[in-house]
């Protein structure tokens, strides 16, 4: 009731001044773009400047490293897309990141759902939120470095499995074809869960109490108040993490980087690795253009999702 | 430095470092918008892609406007007749070996040929906890195919190159020092998980006594006896193929120095590399880093000097300083190009020379 | 009859509330099971990292591998702490985080307060933009990057660092607080509104006030990611005097060793001031997600 009548009077209000006052209008009008000039202007100096840039290195035949560049078109497209490197690179990233993302998310939840518990007292709670959210905090190279200590094969990991008799000799994790995804994987699902965690958390702390409590009066168990309450009130959350979670760990490069660069035999090449070699290896910045176009596309194509889910919402 | 301030007081010189990892990245980009230092401290592999760029000051002209007479530097490296990067500094890659570890297997002396260290390192691997040595092979920095595989060759005599183009394919001396590489990883006479190890594994492993033998950097005996002083070990030439009775090669790295093109004060700059290479401190500055002088008439100061020093400089002057891939075109791709398919090989994916015909095929795209 | 249902009804009771005590109990032994596994597995390589700042290098490979050993010792700490190079890069870490969170805050709340309150024309268009430079990875960028900055000769200073770290945070920044506001009732600015205030006001007077948990939760995060940031903290800058904290870490890796207990020990001081501030702020931190998630 009261929305509906301030709003009328709000309308009626502006009616009424607006004839008078044509110039305050087109203030008005203009204030919002006003308000976001300085986010523009930063977004497309230094974002969408360099980005128009790069898609201007991908249609030339070779720049950076050769002075008079000519445009080739399409030509760098079809010899990148023709590459079988790419394409294992492709397949490695979707493997990494579909991993990483699933795995944060239940990692996420379940350990979101325990730190929600109503039966913990404060301190513990508070404790356990602290260790929760530990490898959240360390950049990326230092996370590498650290992992590569841990899984070295005379690392502590390797130790304890061969002193609970799980693996006979020590495994080089991050050296051997068939672990090296795996372990590189694991690495980023240790260093990414917390920010899904605590955004769940969060999101947890919202839903409203007395939802649960209906759900026990119909009797409901643990896993039925988990499907029938949490899971729905947590959905938006969940899609728009998940998207925004894919998009960062599509970009993941220092981890990989120095931890694996990409071997061994190409088993842990990400699109990022295989883009930065192109250019700091092999000097070929147009061929290294195209790649991160091409990935520029694909990354498109989920953050459209995630804009269609946040209008949706709103 | 503060010499060369004394000596020229109108020139300051800021010294600028940056993490090793990504130095080349870095001076790669800012020779792309121009921001390179006047005087830049050059790696071999990097020479190159500069020049291409048009980074490089010609120091050929250089020398010229500054009437300086070349004849005393060791070497040049440089494009159509002229030089772009002077080596100041000449690392050399001995053999080292464990002492105590040698001695635990049973080893009198160090191996010098290629039969030898291949029996030599299973000997150690069997005898103990340590492996027989250590070769790093991951991708992050694909070194290891020029201090570790190819170097091999080179001590032998042999070499990767005709006529400037690649020549592996059937080539007896690089078939052979991939062979042996891989003999001893399938006989797990090295220390395991090579495909994820990094240069710094080798002084890192050596150090903690895992294992008995490595070929590094004579610049890394300072961090060696810093990391375990009680370490007893010795330095010897690369062990050539057996029967090769020439002048054995020996690896050799150099830090190299070159002027930006866009420098403004490249008479200024000029001045500091002369400097840099002027006799006394040239002689200087390479003992300090436990290098050998670029300048020829410089002698390195042994006075206080770590006696293995002295050991490999005698073996230096025996043996020629090579290294291929200074100044080839993209050589850190033509090393991962090498190192993926050795990398099959020591999988058991494929052939020595099904490996070689395709490295060479990708090396002549480079070419 | 009455009687007997009633005794009847009362045992079952007690066996009911015996029965649901047990499995209150089990559930928490589960929960508390489930807790440790979890911490082991979020806190043994932290704690592995802590146990090795304090080791000597030759230690820190030794096997069988020990939490504490007989090379303990504060040295590698006291190595950071008496170099004044490497506080230089703390110093630089935080005039750049602290005005990157100043900064992006400022920016974001008046592009979300747009967002949130306002409609016209380019609207839809602008927020896909916004969203999608998320989209963009970074390391692709680096050269065109790079030579923009040059241009503007921000190479090497701290207002170059600071504006690429706006442009990184800013997407996230303005999303989160574009939901959060979003999520505050608008019968608190129309009413305003109507009592003749301006639009700045109704920004900075009642919306700013009650959206602090919102802001927490944006200003850590911006913090976090410009406290973290390598590649760029390195490609931007040259001298010792600019670098951060991650940039002198990495500074401490050379080419022939790492220096292990001190790269160790300085990404423990690194991370103190994150974890500090996510301590004291959490349950602002925590809320101010609640808010921007969850929409009823």
């Amino acid at each position: 009731m009261t929305t509906s009548l301030s709003v009328r009077r709000h309308d009626q209000r502006q009616r009424a001044s607006a004839p008078r006052h044509h110039h305050h209008a087109l203030i008005q009008q203009l204030e919002p773009y006003l308000l976001i000039s300085p986010t523009m202007l930063v977004i497309v100096g230094l974002m969408v400047v360099p980005i128009v840039i790069v898609i201007g290195y991908s249609l030339m035949d070779n720049v950076v490293t050769n002075p008079n560049p000519k445009f080739v078109g399409l030509a760098n497209y079809t010899a990148i897309l023709s590459e079988p490197g790419f394409w294992g690179a492709a397949v490695n990233t979707l493997f990494f990141t579909v991993g990483s993302v699933v795995v944060h998310m239940v990692i996420g939840m379940v350990f979101a759902m325990m730190l929600n518990s109503k039966s913990m007292a404060r301190v513990p709670r508070a404790i356990f939120r602290a260790i929760y959210i530990l490898p959240w905090i360390f950049t990326a190279s230092v996370v590498a470095v650290l992992w590569r200590l841990l899984l070295d094969p005379s690392g502590v990991i390797n130790y304890i499995l061969i002193s609970l008799g799980m693996v006979h000799e020590a495994v080089p994790w991050l050296a051997t074809p068939s672990t090296a995804l795996l372990a590189v994987t694991v690495i980023n699902i240790w260093s990414g869960y917390p920010f899904f965690m605590i955004s769940l958390l969060a999101g947890l702390q919202g839903v409203p109490s007395d939802l649960y409590e209906a759900a026990r009066v119909d009797g409901a168990g643990f896993f039925r108040q988990f499907a029938n309450v949490t899971l729905p009130a947590l959905k938006p959350i969940l899609y728009s993490m998940a998207l925004l979670d894919l998009l960062w760990t599509t970009q993941q490069f220092t981890l990989i980087w120095a931890t694996t660069g990409g071997g061994p035999l190409g088993m842990t090449e990400m699109l990022s690795t295989f883009t930065y070699k192109l250019a700091f290896n092999a000097y070929q910045f147009s061929m290294a253009a195209t790649s991160a176009v091409l990935v520029l596309g694909a990354s498109l194509i989920v953050a459209v999702f995630y804009v269609r889910n946040q209008r949706r919402e709103a | 430095m503060d010499q060369f301030h004394q000596q020229n007081p109108n020139i300051t010189v800021k010294l600028i470092s940056a993490p090793f990892q990504s130095l080349q990245q870095q001076t790669i980009s800012q020779a792309a918008t121009g921001t390179l230092p006047d005087v830049v401290g050059l790696d071999g592999a990097w020479v190159n892609p500069l020049y291409k760029q048009g980074a490089l000051l010609n120091l050929s002209d250089a020398m010229k406007s500054a009437n300086y007479d070349p004849k005393d530097l060791a070497s040049q490296v440089g494009y159509s007749g002229s030089t772009y990067m002077i080596p100041v500094v000449n690392f050399v890659y001995p053999l080292f070996t464990n002492d105590a570890i040698l001695a635990k297997a049973g080893i009198s002396k160090p191996p010098t040929t290629w039969s030898e260290f291949e029996a030599d390192a299973k000997k150690i691997s069997q005898s103990g906890s340590a492996k027989g040595w250590v070769v790093p092979l991951s991708t992050a920095n694909p070194n290891g195919v020029q201090n570790d595989i190819l170097s091999w060759a080179w001590a032998s005599g042999g070499s990767m190159l005709k006529n400037g183009q690649p020549n592996l394919t059937g080539n007896p001396d690089v078939t052979g020092a991939v062979n042996l590489v891989n003999d001893l990883i399938q006989a797990k006479a090295v220390l395991p998980g090579a495909d994820g190890l990094q240069e710094t594994a080798k002084v890192e492993n050596f150090i903690n006594g895992r294992v008995g033998m490595m070929i590094d950097s004579l610049a890394h005996i300072t961090t060696i006896t810093k990391g375990n002083p009680n370490l007893k070990f010795s330095v010897s030439a690369q062990p050539v193929k057996d029967g090769y009775t020439g002048k054995p090669g020996i690896l050799t790295a150099s830090w190299g120095i070159g002027i930006s093109a866009k420098s403004k004060h490249a008479a200024d700059a000029w001045k500091l590399v002369q400097f840099l290479m002027s006799q006394s401190v040239n002689s200087k500055l390479s003992t300090l880093a436990n290098g050998f002088p670029g300048n020829s008439t410089s002698t390195p100061d042994f006075t206080g000097s770590d006696p293995h020093f002295k050991q490999a400089f005698a073996i230096y002057q025996k043996s020629t300083p090579v290294n291929e891939f200074v100044g080839l075109p993209a050589a850190d791709q033509l090393m991962t190009d090498f190192l993926n398919e050795f990398q099959k090989v020591a999988a058991g994916q494929e052939s020595t020379s099904t490996m070689l015909a395709n490295v060479q095929a990708a090396w002549k795209q480079q070419f | 009859m009455t009687t007997l249902s009633a005794r009847a009804v009362g045992s079952t009771r007690t066996a009911g509330s015996r029965r649901a005590a047990r499995r209150r109990m089990t559930a928490r032994v589960g929960l508390y099971a489930g807790l440790t596994v979890g911490a082991i597995f979020a806190g043994f390589p932290v704690l592995w990292m802590l146990s090795s700042s304090f080791k000597s290098n030759a230690h820190i490979f030794a096997y069988p591998p020990k939490l504490l050993d007989s090379s303990f010792s504060f040295a590698p700490y006291v190595a950071v702490f008496s170099d004044p190079v490497e506080i230089g890069y703390f110093v630089n870490s935080y005039v750049v985080a602290l005005s990157v969170t100043a900064v992006t805050l400022v920016v974001a709340l008046l592009t979300a307060y747009v967002f949130s309150r306002f409609e016209f024309p380019l609207k839809r268009i602008i927020n896909v933009v916004i969203i999608g430079v998320q989209a963009v990875p970074p390391i692709t960028l680096l050269i065109p990057y790079f030579g923009i900055m040059v241009t503007l000769g921000l190479y090497n200073t701290y207002l170059g660092l600071i504006l690429t770290y706006v442009v990184f945070t800013l997407p996230y920044a303005v999303i989160m607080m574009t939901a959060y506001f979003d999520s505050l009732p608008r019968e608190v600015d129309e009413a305003a509104k109507v009592d003749g205030a301006s639009s700045q006001a109704i920004l900075w007077r009642i919306l700013v006030p009650i959206s602090i948990p919102g802001m927490v939760s944006v200003g850590l995060y911006t913090f976090m990611i410009s406290w973290n940031e390598y590649l760029f903290a390195l490609t931007l800058t040259q001298t010792d005097n600019r670098r951060t904290v991650p940039v002198g870490i990495q500074l401490l890796m050379g080419q022939n060793n790492y220096l292990w207990n001190q790269v160790m020990a300085m990404s423990i001081l690194g991370s103190i001031p994150v974890l500090v501030l996510f301590l004291i702020f959490q349950r602002y931190f925590i809320g101010g997600l609640a808010a921007g998630a969850v929409k009823s």
